[in-house]
């Protein structure tokens, strides 16, 4: 674990804090934009090359483009408080830490510690992410690509109905 | 492999802590697509470890399921702004509009 790791856990984990903590949404968009290439940078260092390539052109430039365009649509600013929600972030700080200590608890004890595949980091390397995820994804797991497809459709077909002005 | 576990638990949490605590509703859909982004980094790292493909595979359809369901929850918040004004979820609190 080099330097760049830490590097890229500081950027994401604080650009994850400035998300959920910014007043005007859409200094959290553009702080999450951030997170996603830290994101994008774990998978470089993890060798996945094309999943980087996709997180950045999907989330970063697909996604995020879309929240912002509603965020300017709608015209959101902050908003106002009328009560102290105090103890509502007491509740889900609690909520969230108790679930922290339960994934690192499984994580730190329970890690699997033989690899159970063929793929290592080296015949990736020869083959290549693109290659190899281009294969699986058109052979093995046929079925949930094409599933996908459907599901995009059917997202179209549902965000065209939400947008109508009547039925 | 523990270290990028560790640190997409932690992203997890925060994501966990804005939808639970946040009011108005575009931050609880971007504090969701954290949470989302958090698991496919320890989808990203389990398959890095144990010589796997799938865990590449199942980050590409996590990621397109999050396309989709960015379309619908924005498209969510555009029809509740049309019917109450505002995007403050307080205001959602009755079935009927």
């Amino acid at each position: 674990m080099g330097a760049l790791f830490y590097i890229f856990s500081f950027i994401a984990i604080f650009s994850a804090l400035m998300v959920i903590s910014m007043r005007n949404p859409l200094t959290s968009a553009l702080y999450l934009v951030l997170c996603f290439f830290a994101l994008a940078g774990f998978y470089v260092m993890l060798d996945m090359q094309f999943l980087a390539a996709m997180q950045i052109l999907v989330y970063a430039g697909a996604i995020m483009v879309l929240v912002v365009l509603v965020i300017m649509l709608l015209n959101i600013s902050r908003i106002k408080k009328n009560g102290s929600d105090l103890h509502q972030k007491i509740i889900g700080g609690l909520i969230s830490l108790i679930l922290f200590a339960e994934i690192v608890l499984y994580v730190i004890n329970g890690a699997q510690k033989k690899p159970a595949g063929i793929f290592t980091r080296a015949l990736i390397k020869k083959i290549g992410n693109t290659q190899l995820i281009g294969e699986f994804l058109f052979t093995e797991y046929m079925l949930p690509f094409e599933i996908a497809s459907v599901l995009l459709f059917v997202a179209i077909i549902g965000a065209y109905l939400f947008a109508k002005k009547k039925y | 492999m523990n270290n990028y576990l560790i640190v997409a638990s932690i992203i997890f949490c925060i994501g966990a802590f804005g939808v639970i605590v946040r009011k108005n509703l575009i931050v609880v859909f971007m504090s969701l697509e954290l949470m989302f982004n958090a698991a496919n980094l320890g989808f990203a790292a389990v398959s890095n470890r144990l010589n796997l493909i799938s865990g590449d595979i199942f980050v590409i359809f996590v990621i397109v399921v999050a396309a989709a369901e960015a379309a619908i929850a924005l498209g969510i918040a555009i029809a509740f702004y049309r019917e109450k004004g505002t995007v403050d979820i307080d205001k959602a609190n009755e079935l009927k509009n």
